[in-house]
């Protein structure tokens, strides 16, 4: 870039050249690609009753599994193991009884 | 007089921003006709396809514009206004490299070129969800397209000197800055700040379209803690570079810019936990919400502190008129969070409540209270001074005391939580089964508590008791926590040996595969506990001042320094004066050390290189302070900092827990493995998944590596 | 026992606060570091690393003077803000809206537990309401033997 700038002024325009070419390339291929024909794109898929309803599931079987798990390390009780186990089965239950109905 | 790199830099900048701003209009289009089902000239998703393209489009033109910028530094372009003030040609090439932040115009570019790099990681990513992506990548794009203005119209890197004739030489870079954890700090520090920019956009857009479900925490979760990483490694790595440089034997200051980084930390911690509520409980969803919201608004407040002249700082740019810039920005910012917040505010209604006081769920509350109490004191007193002005007419300084007195309390509390949460489970429980759970962490804290006072540690007997307290409280709730840690590791071992038979050390190991998340998460606390028994030692610290000629000596606490010689040494960029001391204890040498004394031809500035001795008891930190004037004879100042390489250790520590919790888990094996089909319902794809739950995490997996 | 754990707390915070409300020793390094230098480097005077500072040595002779003068630390630190302005004193300690600055920290955390503790107790209340009047639902018997054993095998740790 020195050697540029010690150049005479006949080189001037080689010089513009030089600032202007790679600016344009560059605009130009953002062109190109922004509003290159769009082969598949992905659609936005409206997510469905059933795929929050499977989301929630896992989360309540994610719980579920702690539960278990925790109980193990002897951090519940026995008789509050057996409750929070209903109520979250319960739970699960419900997700799973409007995922079949949904799925048939 | 043409430049062309620079030429091309500028250029760059303005295709970016056209851009952005394309990326922004046009994906608000799209998103809004696709929400209220409005139909456009062209399809909606052809259009946010385009809106996608160009936000991809523009991280590679920003990156021609940084890479211009470095350019202009490796060839010492002078012409470049910016490259003559942080440059010179006898520079290190890597610290020329650094010259791209370390101004106030550079560090913005920095700042927008690392935005276009998340963004177009998750632009890149889109699959994972389609309509959310969309909306995160429009609401980065509004932010991105705020720095390029504020690049292109009031901090241009690219201006051309006065003239146009570039001077023989730059002025070279800040000698402060000529370190090497100075080339890699302040880039964590940023990808740390504007990653938090990904979450927050998430959260905004996914109660923009009012996201069905907690999805979109699961999809933002490495991001956050990825972010939270670059964040809490670019702070302590600006710790250590205060430490290894600065050479006033300290770490942290409670200088502004100092808590405007640990402001974000402290908001982003409490968001990383309380989240954790809403995945599993579908708990706090407002909470949460607020909560990243503030966290990027304080991003955007450290970036105006700093910049802006409002509060003094040894680290402030010079100061200038951009502050409103980012004034505004704040005030919209808020405003668009607000109003959506307002209007969406019913998808925001929880699932659960709170069943018990002693849950896991409540000790969150407590862990975000505590996060959030203290954050607002960094805030307070960070701003204090200037509310202060507002009211009595006068500044006043809020230094290291008010912090020590204010902070360090709040600290303990926040170790004490540390402790306690772990150890009890989600949802309600009686005191009863975990009671047990806390009697070998309460022995531990009295043990460590004990056999620190039998050791000598009496703080009462001193004059000024109270950092000797706090560094007693500190050590022995900091041995308990570690307690109640690895107690938790060897229960949970415990229950995956009964499984798999496997030895204790094997099923901890399995047992970290299996929940990644959670035994990382212990691991960064164990991490956090070492750091804050390194951050107590400072309560003994020991220092000692004095002109030392040939052969002269000093005792501190066991150690002697004996001064053997000193030396004179010169190179481009500088001068060095320094001294070569030898250390010893009971006769028995140590160490030699060689503290210098620098003299920056290029800047005209002089800086201190510490020499520092470690080990894992305590640092020995030498600094060459300069000659007197009168006596010409030099001014050696030693300090003896105990448990500081704790610290480091810590932070090594919450990397590699870090590192742990961000690895997918193994999937728990469960009894049975069923498989049924998918019929396709509605516009789904048809899914042909294995079920049962090893099929499922599988997965689950394979999408959270996409997240 | 959650009472007591209260309790407990209560005690911790007040211990926490009232820590450091020792008696004034006057020692040079005790008053040394409630100033700040004033040269601009935005350290505590005695920790001021510049060596030929232009401003922190003239100060320590200054602070040593005073104390020579057998001023109590009040005086002395007064001395100083009127020669430097409040700026010179390393935490806001004057009294008057300087208080502010240590009061509203501890105010805004003593309201924020207040707060958490108000609203846990609020959501405990509202989900014992809810669980009684759902008692039905949410216990087991209409859970079907099959749904209740597929969903074990699959959340059951082998």
């Amino acid at each position: 870039m020195l050697s540029y700038r010690r150049r005479s002024a006949s080189t001037a325009g080689l010089m513009n050249f030089s600032v202007l070419l790679p600016a344009t390339l560059l605009t130009l291929s953002c062109f190109a690609y922004i509003f290159w024909p769009q082969h598949g794109t992905s659609h936005a898929v409206e997510k469905t009753r059933l795929d929050y309803l499977r989301e929630r599931k896992e989360v309540i079987y994610e719980n579920l599994r702690d539960l278990n798990f925790e109980y193990r390390a002897g951090k519940y009780p026995d008789d509050d193991f057996q409750r929070q186990r209903e109520l979250l089965e319960g739970e699960a239950a419900t997700v799973m009884t409007e995922m079949d109905s949904l799925e048939v | 007089m043409l430049h062309p790199m620079p030429s091309f830099g500028s250029f760059s900048l303005l295709i970016a921003l056209a851009l952005s701003a394309y990326t922004l209009f046009a994906g608000t289009l799209a998103l809004f006709a696709i929400a209220k089902k409005r139909s456009l000239a062209i399809s909606a998703e052809h259009l946010l396809e385009t809106s996608r393209r160009a936000g991809l489009a523009s991280f590679v033109v920003i990156s021609c514009a940084a890479f211009a910028l470095i350019w202009a530094a490796f060839t010492n372009d002078f012409s470049v206004d910016y490259i003559l003030h942080h440059t010179n040609r006898a520079l290190n090439p890597a610290y020329k490299f650094s010259a791209l932040w370390s101004g106030q115009e550079g560090s913005l570019l920095l700042w927008a070129w690392l935005l276009a790099a998340y963004g177009f990681v998750l632009r890149l990513r889109h699959k994972v969800d389609v309509t959310l992506s969309a909306y995160a990548s429009t609401i980065l794009a509004a932010v991105q397209t705020f720095f390029l203005l504020l690049i292109t119209f009031a901090t241009h890197p690219f201006s051309i000197v006065p003239g146009g004739v570039p001077p023989a030489d730059g002025f070279g870079l800040n000698p402060l800055l000529q370190y090497p954890e100075m080339v890699i700090h302040p880039p964590m520090l940023y990808l740390g700040y504007v990653g938090f920019s990904v979450p927050f956009a998430f959260a905004l857009g996914a109660l923009m379209m009012r996201y069905p479900g907690e999805k979109w925490i699961h999809i933002t979760r490495r991001w956050t803690m990825v972010t939270w990483l670059f964040l809490t490694c670019g702070i302590c790595l600006g710790m250590h570079w205060a430490y290894a440089v600065l050479g006033w034997g300290g770490y942290w200051g409670w200088d502004p810019v100092e808590n405007a980084s640990f402001l974000p930390w402290l908001t982003g911690t409490a968001f990383l936990h309380s989240v954790m509520m809403q995945e599993k409980r579908g708990m706090m969803k407002s909470w949460n919400v607020w909560l990243i919201f503030i966290t990027f608004l304080l991003t955007i407040l450290g970036t105006n502190l700093t910049r802006s002249g409002l509060v003094s700082s040894v680290h402030a740019f010079a100061q200038s008129s951009i502050g409103s810039w980012f004034t505004g920005f704040m005030v919209l910012t808020f405003a668009v969070c607000l109003f959506t917040f307002f209007y969406q505010r019913d998808h925001l209604r929880a699932e659960n409540r709170l069943e018990s006081l002693v849950s896991r769920e409540s000790s969150f509350l407590f862990n975000n209270l505590v996060l959030l109490a203290a954050c607002f004191t960094v805030l307070w007193g960070t701003l204090f001074p200037v509310l202060s002005e507002y009211v009595q007419g006068s500044k006043v300084t809020m230094g290291p005391p008010f912090f020590n007195r204010v902070a360090i309390p709040i600290g303990l509390f926040l170790i004490l939580l540390t402790g306690i949460g772990p150890l009890l489970p989600w949802r309600s429980t009686s005191l009863r089964a975990v009671r047990r759970n806390f009697v070998l962490p309460c022995i531990a804290i009295l043990v460590t508590a004990g056999a620190l006072m039998f050791a000598g540690v009496r703080p009462w007997q001193d004059d000024e008791p109270t950092s000797g307290v706090y560094a007693l409280l500190c050590f022995s709730l900091g041995a308990g926590v570690i307690t109640a840690i690895v107690a938790e590791f060897l229960r949970g071992a415990a229950v995956v040996r009964a499984q798999t038979g496997k030895h204790l050390l094997a099923s901890a190991f399995l047992l970290t595969r299996r929940n990644t998340r959670r035994y990382g998460g212990y691991l960064i606390h164990f991490g956090v506990v070492v750091m804050f028994i390194g951050l107590a030692g400072s309560a003994f610290n020991q220092s000692k001042e004095v002109e030392m000629g040939f052969g002269d000596s000093l005792q501190l606490g066991s150690l002697r320094i004996v001064c053997q010689s000193y030396s004179q040494d010169s190179n481009a960029n500088y001068d060095t004066d320094y001294a070569i001391l030898d250390v010893s204890r009971n006769g028995k040498a140590i160490t030699r050390m060689t503290p210098e004394r620098r003299f920056y031809t290029a800047s005209q500035q002089t800086s201190t290189v510490v020499a520092i001795h470690s080990t894992l008891a305590r640092d020995l930190y030498v600094v060459f302070m300069g000659r007197n004037p009168q006596t010409d004879r030099p001014i050696i100042k030693v300090f003896i900092n105990p448990l500081v390489n704790w610290i480091w250790i810590g932070v090594g520590i919450i990397v590699f827990g870090t590192f742990i919790a961000l690895t997918p888990p193994l999937t728990p094996a469960t009894r049975r493995v069923e498989f049924h089909e998918r019929s396709r319902i509605g516009g789904l794809p048809l899914l042909k998944e294995p079920l049962g739950t090893l099929g499922q995490a599988k997965a689950a997996a394979v999408e959270s590596g996409h997240a | 026992m959650p009472k007591r754990l209260l309790q407990l707390l209560g005690v911790c915070a007040l211990a926490f606060t009232m820590l450091g409300a020792g008696t004034p020793a006057t020692s040079f390094d005790k008053i040394g570091h409630q100033l700040m230098c004033q040269c601009g480097c935005g350290q505590v005077l005695l920790e001021c690393n510049h060596v030929g500072c232009p401003v922190s040595g003239p100060m320590i002779e200054e602070l040593k003077a005073q104390m020579a003068s057998g001023l109590a630390t009040g005086g002395i630190l007064g001395w100083f803000v009127n020669k430097y302005g409040p700026v010179v004193l390393a935490a806001p300690i004057r009294g008057g809206f300087d208080n502010a600055a240590w009061i509203v920290p501890f105010a805004v955390f003593g309201l924020g537990v207040v707060a958490v503790l108000m609203l846990a107790r609020l959501w405990r209340q509202r989900h014992a309401t809810l669980a009684s009047a759902n008692r039905h639902e949410t216990t087991a018997p209409h859970i079907s033997d099959a749904f209740r054993d597929r969903i074990r095998q699959e959340t059951d740790l082998p």
